[in-house]
């Protein structure tokens, strides 16, 4: 895990590493800023479903292996 | 075509306009003497021209630009900062024609009294706006360079 955001925690660094993709790959896919990619791997930024969603299918994964809700 | 610079551009220039015009308003009504004046009526109206003007050009490029582009320069990140500063702004703003409402002098009220409140309060709200957008013109740039 990251570093997280307080309402959400995310494992999107790792696995953006893991699929072989930089941050602007990842932006590109998800038609979002590489800034708005970087906010969301360091906790500042709580993106969409729709944002989620995207991002998840780009690194073939499911949602909840990405984000996390704190216990 | 918008890119982060033009946009960057656009609302850097309007924010310091306002500053400037505020620091010139509040400098005639604390009756601080300076070399040069600018005519009351272009005075009034240089910073709306500005907002609309600049309104303008990010909307036709919001809806009529580059679908690709406007997706990375309009994200949903990028709109919740727009947001925030917006709610700050009007935040501030309502305090502080609040404040400015609190401070006339109401028992001897004149159109002289009015007019210098119609001032106080374009000052107030153009220093605010003008510094949070100048805020987020150089963060916006800023992140797109180095975040």
């Amino acid at each position: 895990m990251g570093k997280h955001h307080q309402n959400l925690l995310n494992n999107l660094e790792e696995l953006r590493k893991s699929a072989g993709l930089t941050q602007q790959d990842l932006s590109e896919s998800a038609e979002v800023s590489r800034k708005s990619i970087n906010a969301i791997e360091n906790g500042i930024y709580v993106p969409s479903t729709v944002l989620a969603l995207k991002i998840a299918k780009t690194l073939r994964c499911k949602v909840e292996d990405i984000f996390k809700l704190p216990k | 075509m918008m890119n982060y610079f033009k946009r960057f551009l656009i609302v850097f220039i309007c924010g310091i306009v306002q500053i400037l015009f505020a620091a010139y308003s509040a400098l005639v009504l604390c009756g601080v003497s300076i070399d040069w004046h600018i005519n009351n009526n272009i005075f009034m109206f240089i910073p709306g021209i500005l907002i609309f003007a600049s309104s303008g050009i990010l909307t036709a490029s919001y809806y009529f630009g580059d679908k690709k582009n406007n997706n990375i320069l309009y994200d949903e990140y990028t709109a919740l900062r727009y947001y925030k500063i917006a709610a700050a702004g009007y935040a501030l703003n309502g305090i502080g024609i609040f404040i400015l409402f609190s401070i006339q002098d109401w028992s001897n009220w004149s159109f002289q009294n009015a007019n210098n409140m119609i001032y106080q309060i374009a000052a107030f709200a153009w220093l605010t706006f003008g510094l949070l957008l100048t805020i987020f013109s150089i963060g916006d740039y800023k992140e797109y360079k180095n975040g």
